[in-house]
């Protein structure tokens, strides 16, 4: 009760007192804004801006998000701050932090790109932007929801329109052709590839976002019925369905990269190890990966990519605004330009950034149709035909077990 | 009447100025205790309960961690001090003793992760040292498997923190140094035919350590807990504590944020563990026997091993210099694989690009530096005129200042954070510099608040008898005088301000973010030559500060002439 009461009176005074402080000698704070309805009045939302919390690890996907930004000053007078996070997990927990000591509006966060575990989370604790809005974006026309429903499902869950596709990624891996000659195509063969070689082949430190998708990989090819991994994890019941996955990691892992004890940070992190030939095989989410790395002198000219004889992982990556958030029309706005033609043709150039378009060929205009076939495909990049065999993303439930499975067995006891 | 009011507006601003500590400083450390109990009223969180401790322990390998980060923090102080020790004893009494303090200054200017960035470019199985051996000498045509970098115990942390101590130490002995007869008694300890090495560890060391104890401890609490290093040098299957908070703080469900609470709790009690072991152990050494044979134990003559410390010692030194010009090396580079000793091709395409791409994220690593140290300086400043005003002897309590150092910086803004989401205050930029000030402000006061008070009072007493005011005094008497040591505040409190990651990543909440926050978000993605880029640039802010500020000292010291 005193506790309460001194803290209570302690934040009053504290709050007076930064106040004083700094409110009179901040030229940085700026009034609080109720949203507004959605409108296509641009010119409501002019001079506003807005903050895209994105991964900003990469040097290409920065530079793209910048030449957006740029676009959508020059169009719309919206100002883009492109916040560089390094775990859109930490975006989610901010968020959340917010939520939960009340602060409705005015969040930290405008817009996040986003998928799987982390908009589970988030739609789960009633965190994003809901109605689905995505429909009311004139832009939309040019994504084919009805016969693609990887659009409407993220990780299996049902985005209910609260997160419009951004792009389209799928897990491969790379090599360099001039020391390797054929590149282990599936789990089994992996396998036996590593302990071959010891010391040669890693994966980026789980809960890193690819690190965990490999492991999912293995998980999907090894598991003996695929059709749990659709359905919610129990425990009780699906531990067993783990066991294959930990037995390939406990017979593999001592023969990884530096024993197992250490692990890169993320994919670029594999890159630079690939590069230096440290190790052997890297693999990257962005199909255009290998061939843009290479592009910018960051891999030697002779790597090529490969996926596995059973598929790999593919999924689609989102836009969502959080609940909070005091610019949603301006982000939508943002968010319409994103998926244009324009804005998808670039993501697509290889010399940008090379993920894969999300609008369907078939509904644009035909000078688009053009413009998209024309499309240069890097010297590294898997065609369409290659990448046909996909496998979906298991339920987001699993990736939580997994992650800690992997973090209790290999990430804390060495 | 007038004088009573003066008097009254100086012990408010005396009592005011005490609170900007004292109040963040209050909550920011209930922020973490508080949940670290399971009690928070805003999450409906009412009742204390200690389950938070029994799900921290059981978090697999958090042990390890734990362990890790008294290891790394004991052992790396314990070498930093016994090494800047030798370094000092075998150049003491040498010509080259006067330019010691002209070579580490720039190490000591350099943030902590520039140095641990230098490191890997160094030591890494495709860094330099391995490169210059391969393949003519080992064979490798690619880099060997079975180097360990980082390795598992924590030994590179540990270097790492060795490089940065090590010559912060060495200034703080120089100037301890100068203030006793430290020739005397280092030729009185020659005299009765001690080794020199004796000499110093007996005669001279115990004097030095007087002065020195409160650095030697703000370095324990410091090395124990450190954030960016243990990032990159710390083994990663489980890190240290720091890092391990780190993580779960950042995972996105609601407990994490208790759990992360009270693992901080836990960090700060592995600093209060160690202090009171190392106070233990201070009172070991002290025993008459332990002394006694401690003597025998120093008095060897030994060339050789003589031979050896001094090496290992230089050597030291040679690799922060090294490892620093590995990092602009990479960032001139193009197509640097190993084993090729030395890039095929050279540009600076990648450093304009970069310069043309960051110019605001420079700007503003820059920015926030001269806020800070600029209101330190300043607050210092009224701080000490106002106790004097009022005749304030006591200076006991001003310990309170150097109290954000002995928090883990990880707890204290997992703490602070809360309360400032709570504020629903709309910018970062001010709670950031404010939050930097409990940083910045300990280093400032220890180099500026003895100058100012040991302005000689016959001066002012002339000044005042010649009808200057306070203010007149201040600003013709007493600056002019402490102008050096001003000039020597300022730029320590921007070099420390520029090194701060933590408060820039938990404050800034990635809207603001600047250079050191970059470089190390860059050491973990991999590109090297971005990284020698942003390191480059790093190195460049806090040498360029080091320069005017020995330039403008030396052109003050010919006016006096």
């Amino acid at each position: 009760m005193l506790l309460k009461l001194t803290n209570n009176l302690a934040k009053t005074f504290l709050k007076c007192l930064f106040f004083c402080v700094f409110f009179i000698l901040s030229p940085y704070s700026n009034a609080a804004e109720k949203s507004n309805d959605w409108e296509i009045e641009t010119s409501k939302v002019s001079g506003q801006t807005i903050f895209f919390h994105a991964w900003g690890g990469a040097k290409n996907i920065n530079s793209y998000i910048k030449w957006a930004s740029n676009e959508v000053k020059k169009r719309h007078n919206i100002t883009v701050k492109h916040v560089k996070i390094s775990d859109t997990a930490n975006v989610v927990a901010r968020i959340l932090s917010e939520k939960n000591v009340k602060k409705d509006n005015n969040g930290a966060v405008d817009l996040v790109w986003i998928n799987g575990e982390n908009f589970s989370v988030m739609k789960k604790n009633n965190m994003l932007l809901s109605g689905n809005w995505i429909k009311d974006l004139p832009n939309s026309k040019y994504l084919d929801f009805e016969n693609n429903q990887s659009l409407l499902n993220d990780f299996g869950v049902p985005t209910e329109g609260m997160e419009m596709p951004w792009g389209v990624s799928q897990l491969n891996f790379y090599y360099d052709s001039k020391y390797l000659k054929s590149p282990p195509r599936s789990a089994s063969e992996l396998k036996e590839y590593i302990i071959k070689n010891k010391g040669r082949f890693t994966f980026p430190q789980p809960p890193d976002f690819t690190g965990t998708s490999f492991l999912k990989q293995i998980l999907i090819e090894l598991i003996d019925d695929k059709s749990l991994l659709k359905t919610r994890y129990v425990n009780n019941k699906h531990k067993k369905a783990l066991s294959p996955l930990w037995k390939w990691l406990d017979q593999t892992t001592p023969y990884l990269w530096r024993e197992g004890k250490n692990y890169p940070t993320n994919y670029l992190a594999l890159t630079e190890l690939v590069a230096e030939r440290e190790i052997d095989i890297g693999m990257a989410f962005n199909i255009a990966h290998a061939s843009n790395a290479i592009s910018e002198g960051k891999l030697p000219n002779t790597v090529r990519s490969y996926i596995h004889k059973d598929g790999t992982l593919a999924n689609v990556h989102f836009l969502a605004i959080p609940y909070n958030s005091s610019r949603k029309t301006a982000s939508k706005i943002f968010i319409n330009f994103l998926v244009s033609p324009e804005a998808q043709l670039k993501k697509q150039d290889k010399n940008f950034w090379g993920d894969p378009s999300v609008v369907s060929i078939a509904k644009l205009e035909k000078a688009w149709k053009n413009k998209f076939a024309m499309l240069p495909r890097g010297i590294a990049t898997l065609s369409n035909e290659e990448l046909t065999m996909k496998l979906e993303e298991p339920h987001p439930s699993w990736v939580k077990v997994i992650e800690e499975g992997w973090i209790e067995r290999y990430g804390s006891n060495n | 009447m007038l004088n009573n009011f003066r008097r009254l507006l100086s012990k408010t601003s005396v009592v005011f100025i005490g609170f900007i500590i004292i109040i963040p400083m209050f909550f920011g450390f209930l922020g973490f205790f508080l949940p670290s109990f399971n009690y928070l009223p805003i999450l409906e969180k009412g009742e204390f309960g200690l389950n938070y401790f029994y799900i921290s322990m059981n978090i697999p390998g958090i042990y390890k961690s734990i362990l890790l980060s008294i290891f790394t923090g004991l052992v790396s102080t314990v070498f930093a001090l016994f090494f800047s020790q030798v370094i000092l004893l075998y150049f003491f009494k040498t010509k080259f003793y006067s330019y010691i303090k002209i070579i580490i200054s720039p190490l000591i200017a350099l943030p902590h992760i520039t140095m641990a960035i230098g490191l890997i470019f160094l030591l890494s199985p495709s860094g330099l040292l391995l490169r210059s051996v391969s393949p003519w000498l080992t064979g490798f045509d690619r880099p060997p498997n079975s180097y360990i970098f980082p390795d598992e115990y924590g030994f590179f942390l540990i270097l790492g923190l060795m490089l940065k101590e090590i010559p912060f130490l060495i200034l703080v002995s120089l100037s301890a140094l100068r203030e006793f007869s430290s020739t005397t008694f280092y030729n009185l300890g020659k005299s009765f035919q001690h080794s020199s090495f004796s000499t110093w560890f007996i005669l001279i060391f115990p004097m030095i350590y007087k002065k020195i104890r409160l650095v030697v401890f703000i370095i324990i609490a410091f090395s124990s807990s450190v954030v960016d290093m243990s990032l990159l040098l710390a083994p990663s299957t489980p890190s240290t504590l720091s890092v391990r908070i780190l993580q779960i703080f950042q995972s996105s469900e609601i407990d994490s944020f208790f759990i992360a609470s009270n693992l901080s709790l836990i960090q700060l009690l592995i600093i209060i563990f160690l202090l009171i072991f190392w106070i233990i152990l201070e009172k070991i050494i002290k025993l008459k026997y332990f002394y006694i044979y401690l003597i025998k134990i120093t008095s060897f003559k030994s060339e050789f091993l003589k031979f050896t410390i001094l090496c290992f010692g230089i050597s030291l030194f040679l690799l922060s210099f090294m490892g620093i010009i590995c990092s602009i090396l990479w960032g001139l580079s193009e197509n640097w694989y190993f084993p090729n000793f030395f890039p095929i091709n050279l540009n600076v395409d990648s450093f304009l690009s970069f310069y043309n791409q960051n110019k605001s994220l420079i700007s503003i690593s820059i920015f926030i530096p001269l806020v800070v140290s600029l209101l330190s300086t300043t607050l210092i400043i009224i701080w000490v005129e106002l106790l004097d005003y009022l005749n304030i002897k006591k200076t006991q309590f001003e310990w309170i200042i150097f109290i954000p150092l002995f928090i883990p910086q990880i707890s204290f803004l997992i703490g602070l954070q809360s309360f400032i989401i709570f504020f629903d205050y709309n910018s970062f930029l001010i709670p950031l510099i404010a939050v930097q000030l409990f940083y910045v402000i300990p280093y400032c006061f220890i180099i500026l608040a003895p100058a100012i008070r040991e302005v000689k009072s016959e001066y002012i007493k002339v000044a005042s008898s010649l009808g200057k005011n306070r203010i007149e005094r201040l600003f013709k008497i007493k600056f002019p005088l402490v102008l050096p040591s001003l000039l020597t505040s300022f730029a320590v409190g921007m070099i420390v301000s520029f090194s701060l990651y933590v408060p820039v990543y938990f404050i800034g909440a990635g809207r603001v973010t600047t250079l050191t926050v970059e470089a190390l978000n860059l050491a973990l993605s991999g590109s090297k030559q971005d990284l020698g880029i942003a390191t480059f640039f790093q190195i460049l802010f806090p040498t360029l500060l080091l320069i005017t500020i020995a330039l403008i000292n030396r052109k003050l010291m010919k006016w006096k002439i």
